[in-house]
């Protein structure tokens, strides 16, 4: 929920800034729509009514039930194949079954492998549950090991726990040998590795699935919020209505109510989808919300308000050139271009473990950070001063581009009949 | 509450002068109406007085005042080209417009109301605005811009594309919200309909405004209108060749004759009746588009 908060300070802070400067620029002759107190009557409505008619529809509903369906998906189908596959059949042959089965549990749980122990009568017996596949493995005494196939990769649990049981089977042949005391070899069970260090910096194991699931979710959601400012602000220049709208509030006013409108319904749609994701991978016990997995979601959620805050003012301004869906696809497409860069880049670099000089740059340019730097703090190859800088890069920029897409959208809006270019825009006074 | 006041305005697209040095007044109480071809700056000059088109030149007032956000919202527009959200609800849309205008969310429900059972749209007003008729949904526009009870209304072709019981709805209330105090500044090409509607009009060419008055008092103005029937002479071929006589339009079998201030009306009756049974002979007021041929030239 902080990642929640957070957005709505941005979106916030950078309409109201917007809106002082604004206010502060314009004096009382300057234009004709100049004037003394200025007030944000308009934007809460603007910004009720996007609230209001995006949750409404139908798009809006289906899409959210499609993530929903789309993160249990992600989460649930792991921890089933998990759990799915059945515990290795082990029968055991001998004198003392108590002790190897103690002995197969014990090896068996090191190896990570969930094993079942049964009691066979003879060696002729246990050998035909084998053949039968009644088991997986036979221990015959503390003499042997035997498996109806060996696999010569070793790839097979019933290979790898055959191992494992032989391994142990012969450090304990040898520690008899020695006529070691049961304390000697408690003792020498009870040995620890010494660590193991690369020259490579990292040194913690992380979760590289959370950070792909984040970067796909930011990614999805950060096309579908734009979408809806793209089709928002189009359908108000195409029908017109934009006219009767400006004749009683502000082009700022009218613009921020819309980018506001529509990022509380975005924040309010990823608060629920992460809470989803969380409370259904602690009821199956998922991998992807353990470890680092809470930090990492926290900064998916923070970026996707930032990139949202940083790329809905540009597709505003690209959809007010626009006035048909044909134009609108030709205007938004450059504004797409980082976003897919960002999105290869940050997926190619979750699955390699290893992010590139290049990658580490992008995680501090405002277009692709929303992707490389929840990588990059999956990855744990990112400081908190580092990430702080790229978040305060981020804002001053959408500052900036606030600023020009309030400019644009102005001398814009208005301008019907065929697409409006962008050079004119720029080029023109108004 | 008013008079709105446009003082010299001046707009410039590139080489074009959209509207130059332009300066008239729409007072309260009055509907007024504004003419001009197609490109004399009727648009612009509605879109200047809500701030929708910067100006090179030139001030709009209202009360003597220069106009700000505050005082637009106590205005009501309806733009030349409807706008409304296709998908949005009608009476929703009406009452958000409304509240747009600083109405609260009550007194904006109940406005809607009453304006769509005043302009026979209430039972449409839970359907979505883009599954009404060409008329009904310009009937919805003018609730919207009613809907906040407006002292200025500046309706741009209000009238277009309406059957005449549409238009006898809203040329009524037009006529009303003026008696009621409202200004009302109204475009439209029907000049009939705005001769019938509005008590005066103001004829802009090339950005300028080219006549100005009180309809009766232009309707007084310029040289007498004749109208004579002749029976079995529906060409009028008998006034040809009077001198100071022009015939200005023939129609049902009638003419109407333009008579230069020296011509004899005792000599045009003459010449009539040798042509044949004359069944009707009047003077009549000049027309409102004859005014506006005539100022065009």
């Amino acid at each position: 929920m902080t990642g929640a908060v957070v957005a709505a300070c941005v979106v916030v802070f950078v309409a109201v800034r917007l809106w002082l400067r604004l206010r502060r620029r314009r004096g009382p002759a300057s234009s004709s729509r100049g004037e003394g107190a200025v007030d944000l009557h308009g934007a809460p409505l603007v910004a009720a009514r996007e609230i209001r008619e995006r949750v409404r529809g139908r798009p809006f509903r289906i899409g959210t039930a499609f993530i929903l369906v789309a993160v249990a998906a992600a989460i649930v189908i792991p921890v089933l194949n998990r759990s799915s596959s059945a515990p290795e059949q082990v029968g055991v042959v001998g004198a003392s079954p108590h002790q190897l089965g103690a002995l197969v549990v014990a090896t068996a749980r090191a190896a990570g492998i969930t094993v079942h122990v049964v009691t066979e009568p003879s060696a002729s017996a246990a050998r035909r549950a084998l053949s039968a596949g009644h088991l997986d493995v036979v221990m015959l005494g503390d003499r042997a090991v035997v498996v109806s196939t060996l696999d010569p990769t070793g790839a097979s649990t019933s290979t790898q726990l055959a191992t494992a049981l032989a391994e142990s089977l012969g450090v304990r042949a040898a520690y008899r040998a020695a006529d070691l005391t049961p304390s000697q070899i408690a003792q020498l069970a009870g040995a620890r590795p010494v660590p193991v260090l690369s020259l490579a910096t990292t040194t913690a194991h992380r979760n590289v699935g959370t950070s792909i699931f984040g970067v796909i979710l930011v990614f999805l959601m950060l096309q579908q919020y734009n979408t809806w400012i793209l089709l928002g602000v189009m359908e108000e220049k195409s029908s017109r209505v934009v006219e009767v709208l400006l004749a009683t509030v502000r082009p700022m006013q009218l613009l921020a109510g819309k980018v506001l409108g529509i990022g509380l319904v975005a924040m309010g749609q990823a608060s629920v989808i992460v809470a989803f994701a969380l409370c259904l991978g602690a009821a199956v016990g998922s991998n992807l919300l353990h470890g680092s997995a809470p930090t990492e979601v926290a900064s998916a959620l923070l970026w996707l308000v930032l990139g949202y805050a940083f790329y809905c003012w540009a597709y505003a301004a690209a959809a007010s050139l626009a006035e048909r869906q044909d134009q609108i696809q030709s205007v938004a497409l450059p504004l797409s271009i980082p976003i897919v860069f960002g999105y290869v880049m940050a997926l190619t670099a979750a699955v390699s473990g290893n992010a590139s000089t290049l990658f580490k740059v992008l995680a501090y340019l405002p277009p692709t950070a929303p992707f490389a730097m929840p990588v990059l703090v999956g990855l744990g190859q990112v400081t908190v001063w580092g990430f702080c800088a790229s978040v305060a890069i981020s804002i001053v920029c959408t500052v900036g581009i606030a600023r020009l897409a309030a400019v644009i959208y102005r001398r814009a809006i208005l301008r019907t009949g065929a697409k409006v270019r962008l050079r004119d825009v720029l080029r023109v006074a108004h | 509450m008013g008079p709105l006041e446009l003082n010299g305005l001046t707009r410039r697209f590139g080489s074009v002068t959209a509207l130059d040095d332009l300066t008239f007044s729409v007072p309260a109480g009055r509907v007024v109406g504004f003419l001009g071809p197609n490109g004399a700056g009727k648009t612009t000059t509605m879109r200047a007085i809500f701030g929708l088109t910067d100006l090179d030149a030139g001030s709009v007032t209202w009360s003597g005042a220069a106009i700000g956000q505050a005082e637009r919202r106590r205005f009501g527009y309806m733009p030349e080209e409807r706008g409304l959200y296709p998908t949005m609800k009608v009476a929703e849309q009406v009452a958000y417009l409304g509240r747009l205008h600083g109405m609260d969310p009550a007194g904006a429900a109940a406005a809607t109301r009453s304006w769509l059972e005043r302009l026979g749209v209430a039972h449409r007003a839970d359907d979505k605005v883009e599954s009404l008729s060409h008329g009904n949904q310009q009937r919805v526009q003018l609730a919207a811009a009613l809907v906040h009870g407006p002292e200025l209304l500046v309706l741009d072709e209000p009238l277009a594309g309406l059957d005449p019981a549409g238009i006898d709805a809203i040329g009524q209330v037009l006529v009303e919200q003026a008696r009621a105090g409202c200004g009302v500044l109204l475009s439209s090409h029907q000049l009939d309909l705005v001769e019938d509607l509005c008590a005066s009009v103001t004829i802009i060419d090339h950005g300028r405004v080219v006549v100005s008055g009180d309809v009766d008092v232009l309707a007084a103005s310029g040289p007498r209108r004749l109208v004579v029937r002749v029976e079995g002479d529906r060409d009028a071929g008998w006034a040809g060749g009077l001198a100071g006589v022009r015939v200005s339009e023939r129609a049902g079998g009638e003419a109407r004759l333009v008579l230069d201030d020296d011509v004899d009306s005792d000599a045009v009756l003459r010449a009539a009746m040798a042509a044949g049974r004359v069944t009707a002979f009047s003077f009549e007021r000049r027309r409102l588009s004859e005014v506006f041929r005539e100022a065009l030239g």
